[in-house]
């Protein structure tokens, strides 16, 4: 599997997207701390943070005896460079500059 | 969109296909610097990290920590390009290097101690590190800076 293919594997679930919204709001938090937002057993939990760890959108460092996650922008951003950027922006901003011409004018 | 404070502890990681030596020098040479890091001249010795801007204007003037080529480096951060900045307290800027199979390294960033800094934290969170990163890994892999990088962020 390239990288590309662990990091849509790892963004093609609900229960991850809503870990990194989570670690998006506060980052390096401790599977306890993620894991009481959740209805979901903590293995369960523990199993999506290595999916996301593994394509890299997390990383994990050790403080002491706790284990804190971090969000890791950089393969996304790859994404989006090579993935999104190139076929939809110069059209979104057409529509987006489009949209804001008429609610003036309208 | 949701909102946020930017972070006060920040973490990037990348793979580089590069050997840990030639990271090491493209993060502490000015003349490779200047290629990814806004156009800034940037040396790091044992004792500290000095950051120029190519009108010869200081933007960073910090210690280093540690030293240990070439795999971790540790150093202050203050933005001196702008004085609003240059006015919040000292963060740390740790580099890793870890070589991994293939001809790959994992290069980790954890800018930290941003708790007080918070201007400073919103100025480097997202893009601004992103592009720096995704600027240096362009230049070891394919010997070119990154088209934008050369203008001020």
């Amino acid at each position: 599997m390239s990288d590309d293919d662990r990091v849509f594997k790892a963004l093609a679930d609900p229960t991850r997207r809503h870990l990194l919204d989570r670690l998006f709001e506060r980052d390096g938090r401790t599977l306890t701390e993620l894991e009481s937002e959740l209805e979901m057993t903590r293995f369960g939990v523990m199993k999506h943070l290595r999916v996301l760890e593994e394509a890299g959108i997390v990383v994990t460092r050790r403080q002491g005896r706790e284990k804190h996650h971090y969000l890791n922008p950089v393969p996304i951003r790859l994404i989006h460079d090579r993935w999104i950027d190139k076929y939809a922006e110069p059209r979104v901003s057409a529509l987006a500059e489009l949209k804001t011409r008429l609610e003036e004018t309208g | 969109m949701t909102t946020m404070t930017a972070q006060a502890t920040q973490v990037y990681q990348l793979f580089i296909k590069a050997t840990p030596e030639q990271i090491w020098e493209a993060l502490t040479k000015p003349e490779f610097t200047e290629r990814y890091f806004h156009g800034s001249q940037i040396e790091i010795t044992a004792e500290r990290r000095r950051s120029l801007g190519p009108d010869g204007s200081v933007r960073g003037d910090s210690p280093t920590y540690e030293y240990d080529p070439p795999r971790r480096l540790v150093h202050g951060w203050r933005s001196l390009y702008d004085p609003e900045l240059a006015e919040e307290p000292e963060s740390r800027v740790t580099w890793e290097i870890e070589p991994q199979e293939g001809g790959y390294c994992k290069l980790t960033v954890v800018h930290d101690r941003l708790e007080d800094s918070p201007k400073t934290a919103e100025g480097v969170s997202g893009a601004g590190w992103m592009m720096v990163l995704s600027g240096l890994k362009t230049l070891l892999e394919t010997g070119q800076p990154l088209a934008e990088t050369g203008k001020e962020a």
